[in-house]
């Protein structure tokens, strides 16, 4: 299950350099935190490991293959990435759940049923949030947060997470991170952005982006 | 001189310069810095439509179809260079998809008109086959470049949206099906709007120029019919080809958005 930066250069276009020639292998089942200065290029990193950007020249493996050999519905399945800013659509909390299983790709998944989201739900400290409840009425906090269960019942193997305590208060935030540590506890890989000095429990690793480069702190 | 025709002499023309010379007086008086305008915009229209009527009464007089395509495609050219100037996108190359679509397409919907609702003989007949082909290449211009410049600036606009839906397995289709509804919709309001207003609000060009030629209006208004009625299909035809062909585009292979 590990991912692995090999030589990757990545320019945004008519933009600077963020990586040149970083190599790094994010380990099966660690809970790694990246850091770096602010623009230095962590969401890019994240961005790159589920091909919603592509290398200029280096090469990303997942498992050992190559991602850009890859079917991309199925790489983003296993390595899923949450964005910062969490993105629910107009309708219910239900139908924002239930997104991913109404794309093509996801179809021979199974949708879980209204019992198991509830489950999640309380398993999220959302116990207060109906199924029934319309997405785009609930707070950022407990938006973040249906956000990651949407991620996740998918089963991914590995999950990316875009700085998911920025903009939550420190209730929600803690919610977040206890559940980011139980779920590499469990054997998922978790790599996480944090802008925070605070180092979470359950962390494993912490890599650092310096200089266009990435290396274990 | 044709009969019914008042024809406007050499002498009539000059003395239209009289409404530019008010504008651009307008424009001194008030410093509006629009007299270099005036004066090209002037130039350019004589020139350019001298040229198009020597132009036209050369492709009549000749009569062959391969002139009559020629002007034709000349026509959608110049549609899709006024298009790249209008849209401000130049991250995705859009230009060579819009011009074979808007080609193929057109030259469909302009011989269904010419060919079958009118019953021109040859449906090549220059002087029914370009202007309504130009009407329809000109209306759909404007649906296309609205429709275009709606899905780039939706697709940057609402990236987070389409991001979120990649990320969780969506192919570009399912990513941006909104995004692409929006734009064919932008593009075909303005067809949809002219049908609601003619007649009341203005009186069409074409039906204006027939009635002004001596054609009785009852026959003048079916022609405007048609032309209305074909100028929905071809926008809509235009907006929902082109948007599609181009929105592939805008996402890699590998399901990526490229659009910033």
């Amino acid at each position: 299950m590990s991912l692995t930066l090999d030589r990757v250069t990545f320019a945004y276009p008519d933009g600077p350099t963020v990586l040149e020639n970083a190599s790094l292998t994010f380990e099966a089942g660690s809970f790694v935190l990246v850091r770096g200065p602010s623009g230095a290029g962590k969401s890019t990193v994240l961005r790159l490991l589920c091909q919603l950007e592509e290398p200029q020249s280096g090469r990303i493996l997942f498992r050992g293959h190559p991602v850009d050999t890859m079917v991309p519905a199925e790489l983003r399945r296993a390595v899923s990435y949450v964005q910062q800013m969490p993105t629910l659509l107009t309708g219910t909390v239900r139908e924002n759940l239930l997104l991913p299983f109404s794309f093509k790709a996801n179809g021979a998944l199974t949708p879980p049923t209204d019992e198991k989201l509830n489950a999640q739900l309380v398993s999220f400290l959302l116990q207060d949030v109906s199924l029934d409840s319309r997405g785009d009425n609930l707070s950022v906090g407990q938006s973040q947060r249906i956000c990651l269960i949407r991620s996740l019942l998918l089963k991914p193997e590995v999950v990316l997470l875009d700085e998911p305590t920025a903009s939550l208060d420190a209730a929600s935030a803690k919610i977040v991170l206890d559940k980011a540590a139980e779920l590499s506890g469990k054997g998922m890989t978790v790599i996480m952005i944090s802008h925070s000095e605070v180092t979470p429990k359950g962390v494993t690793h912490e890599v650092r982006i310096n200089d266009h480069t990435l290396a274990y702190a | 001189m044709t009969p019914g025709i008042i024809e406007i002499s050499p002498w009539q023309l000059l003395l239209c310069l009289g409404f530019v010379l008010l504008a651009g007086g307008a424009s001194v008086y008030h410093k509006l810095g629009l007299g270099r305008d005036l004066l090209v915009g002037t130039v350019r229209t004589f020139a350019q439509l001298f040229l198009m009527g020597y132009v036209l009464t050369f492709i009549f007089e000749t009569h062959t179809s391969w002139l009559v395509l020629l002007m034709f495609t000349f026509m959608v050219a110049a549609a899709v260079h006024i298009i790249k100037g209008r849209v401000k996108e130049h991250s995705v190359p859009f230009l060579i998809p819009t011009f074979v679509s808007m080609l193929i397409s057109y030259s469909l919907v302009s011989y269904i008109v010419t060919a079958v609702i009118v019953g021109a003989k040859p449906w090549w007949t220059p002087q029914y086959f370009i202007p309504l082909a130009g009407m329809i290449v000109g209306n759909s211009m404007t649906a296309i470049s609205i429709a275009l410049e709606r899905l780039f600036s939706d697709l940057k606009a609402r990236r987070n949206e389409v991001e979120m839906r990649l990320a969780l397995g969506a192919d570009y289709r399912e990513a941006s099906q909104d995004i692409l509804r929006n734009a064919i919709k932008a593009g075909m309001i303005p067809s949809i709007n002219s049908l609601m207003a003619v007649g009341l609000v203005s009186l069409p060009g074409m039906m204006t120029g027939q009635i002004l030629s001596g054609t009785d209006p009852l026959i003048a208004i079916r022609y405007q019919i048609v032309v209305m009625l074909m100028l929905v299909a071809s926008t809509a035809l235009g907006a929902i080809i082109v948007t599609g062909l181009v929105r592939r585009r805008c996402f890699s292979d590998a399901q990526r958005l490229i659009v910033r």
